[in-house]
């Protein structure tokens, strides 16, 4: 729970978009399931009044916070308008945003960021599944019902490959504390560095588990900066360079960023690196 | 997307970035009627999308006298496997030195960053193995609109002054053409003041749309029925075709295919909640790959309907043998669906992946 529990109130951004309404839905449903608030409110600009799944919709954020008691939103809205989202999130006063929206130029996300962490607003995402506290809190669009309760924690650049990783822990006996996707896109809010920050002083969290793949350097930064256990995969050893492999960010360039170096320096750090998904709960289970 | 060299000047022009004389031919003879705007020698420029034209031979000095025959030459020389469809003419500028700029993203900090060498006109990587010293960087919030000036000082050091004007407007080019990388090199002084000799701009494909640029990209008929179609996809040389739902799992079933010795044919991530239609074409046009003799679907997600799924796979009703395995809403009838129609389904990817690998040898 490095992100909320169930007394978390939740808004979601681009609540009457085909994603949002749907996701608004599937999030109230696994709230309902773990006695959690779930989301409270809706925010599209200009259909201020609407319900969407019985939510309230509201014309902003302000608007929606002057009714509700909420912290945090998820963010389904389109690509060009989600910069001016975020910024609008972080200048209401909520302390954190789920960037789930694929597409914004990079320079709206930069600009974003910088704003918001200017406001103290905490920024996940974006291009991103979001995060699961399995029990309690679901903030995106991960399908919760791989997951279980436990000690181990997830931080992955991937959506469907976290899953994956997901149910091959929950298949083994392998809870998860929290699971966090922390989006494709080259510049994100929370990288593996802040993440491993918050499961330092979780204590649930013994363990954690590091899914990343070709592009930048942010997983061996992330395993420098901190003690816990750690257990890593890297996706893209047959990645070829200069292609953009799906995400945004997943792209060796220059002949930076390739998957067998980035596994040669985690391993110079000591970290298990599993040569595949079904590795992992082995290794991990080394750890605890 | 990377910008050829004549678009990005054109766009470091907009910005007060000063550019050589020149002009864009598209055949050799319309370069006769603009000869008499140059004095002595030019610069014969083919422009392709490829890195180290120069030493190809892509980049030829000459009197402006056999102009015409250099440019007639680079028109049928290939680069890299590729023939321009444009050349760029300019004056020969009368350089007293080269420097090197580049504005990027930097990942780690989310801001721009400023690279600045004093030795321009080679490879910056070079550069950095061989005169660390020459190489200056500096970072600075992306809600600044300018380079502030002190940082501009550190970035120049001994360097002239009035290269810091043109490094602000690169950086102003920067974030007005939503550039990944905005470089400059190189960037030469002269008796007649700066210039940007050489000009490369990526643009962030997120942003193609509000820049107005349609893709520039010469694209094989199947990438071009992709991104029809939104679907990423890159092609590789194997023989088994794959379709996964994400980047990330996508890119780990090609891995685990390397990892038994087998060779996939492509990268096709057909994205989020995919339906029947989507399927079917995604398996259709993995399945129109020449050398592909197995196709693995590998969809995990909470939202995807195995069922729609197999009727999409049954639908496409390619040749080639496809081996799924699926999890998400309807596993059981997805998996009888399939069953019926002599498709094989399995529960995991290293299971899928290993049955390929074995039909893909067989």
């Amino acid at each position: 729970m490095i992100y909320g529990d169930h007394t978390t109130g939740v808004i979601v951004q681009g609540a009457t978009g085909n994603q949002g309404a749907f996701h608004i839905n599937l999030m109230n449903q696994y709230a309902q399931e773990t006695g959690g608030r779930g989301v409270v409110a809706g925010v599209t600009p200009g259909k201020g009044g609407q319900t969407v799944h019985g939510v309230p919709v509201y014309n902003s954020i302000r608007e929606a916070m002057a009714e509700h008691d909420v912290t945090t939103s998820v963010l389904f809205v389109p690509g060009f308008a989600a910069g001016d989202s975020i910024m609008e999130a972080a200048s209401a006063g909520l302390e954190l945003v789920t960037a789930i929206t694929e597409g914004i130029p990079v320079h709206d996300t930069m600009r974003a960021l910088a704003f918001a962490r200017m406001e103290g607003c905490t920024v996940i995402g974006p291009n991103c599944p979001g995060t699961l506290s399995p029990g309690e809190l679901k903030l995106g669009i991960m399908p919760p019902h791989l997951a279980m309760p436990g000690n181990v924690g997830i931080i992955s650049r991937s959506g469907t490959l976290t899953y994956e990783v997901i149910n091959e822990l929950t298949r083994a006996g392998i809870g998860q504390s929290t699971v966090v996707g922390i989006g494709g896109d080259p510049v994100i809010g929370q990288t593996f560095t802040e993440v491993l920050e918050r499961f330092e002083s979780d204590s649930q969290t013994k363990a954690v588990v590091l899914i990343g793949e070709v592009g930048g350097n942010l997983e061996e930064e992330g395993a420098t900066s901190t003690n816990l256990p750690l257990v890593s995969y890297i996706a893209g050893v047959s990645a070829p360079p200069e292609k953009r492999m799906g995400h945004a960010g997943a792209i060796i360039e220059g002949g930076e960023g390739d998957a067998v170096s980035k596994i040669a320096r985690l391993s110079r750090l000591g970290i298990p690196v599993a040569g595949k998904p079904s590795d992992i709960p082995a290794l991990v289970r080394e750890l605890l | 997307m990377k910008l050829l060299e004549f678009e990005a000047k054109e766009i470091f022009k907009k910005n007060g970035i000063p550019i050589p004389d020149g002009v864009v031919i598209r055949s050799p003879d319309e370069l006769r009627r603009h000869l008499n705007g140059f004095t002595d020698e030019v610069v014969v420029k083919s422009q392709v999308d490829v890195g180290g034209r120069g030493k190809a031979g892509g980049i030829i000095v000459t009197p402006k006298a056999e102009a015409v025959d250099a440019a007639t030459h680079l028109f049928s020389f290939p680069i890299k496997g590729l023939i321009p469809k444009a050349i760029l003419v300019e004056e020969k500028l009368p350089i007293d030195h080269e420097y090197y700029v580049s504005i990027t993203i930097d990942r780690t900090t989310r801001q721009p960053m400023i690279l600045f060498a004093e030795t321009g006109g080679v490879d910056i990587e070079e550069t950095a193995r061989t005169r660390p010293d020459a190489l200056r960087r500096a970072g600075f919030s992306p809600l600044l609109s300018d380079v502030p000036g002190f940082l501009m000082r550190e970035i120049l050091g001994g360097a002239p002054k009035e290269l810091g004007p043109v490094i602000n407007n690169l950086y102003r080019a920067f974030c007005a053409s939503d550039a990944l990388l905005a470089e400059i090199n190189p960037l030469v002084t002269t008796s007649r003041g700066v210039y940007a000799a050489d000009a490369k701009l990526i643009v962030d494909d997120n942003a193609l749309k509000r820049q107005g640029i349609t893709s520039n990209r010469d694209l094989t008929p199947r990438e071009r029925e992709a991104e029809e179609n939104g679907f990423s996809y890159v092609e590789l040389e194997g023989s088994i075709g794959v379709i996964g739902n994400g980047a990330g799992l996508t890119m780990s079933t090609l891995d685990l295919i390397a990892h038994y010795n087998g060779k996939a044919a492509n990268f096709l991530d057909v994205g989020g909640g995919a339906g029947r239609e989507r399927v079917m074409k995604a398996v259709r046009l993995v399945a129109g790959m020449p050398d592909v003799k197995v196709i693995v679907v590998n969809l995990l997600g909470g939202i995807t309907r195995c069922d729609e799924v197999a009727r999409g796979i049954i639908d496409a009703g390619i040749d080639q043998q496809v081996i799924t395995r699926l999890a998400g809403t309807n596993e059981e009838e997805g998996r009888a669906l399939l069953a019926k129609n002599g498709y094989k389904m399995l529960d995991t990817m290293e299971d899928v992946v290993k049955e390929a690998v074995r039909e893909a040898a067989a």
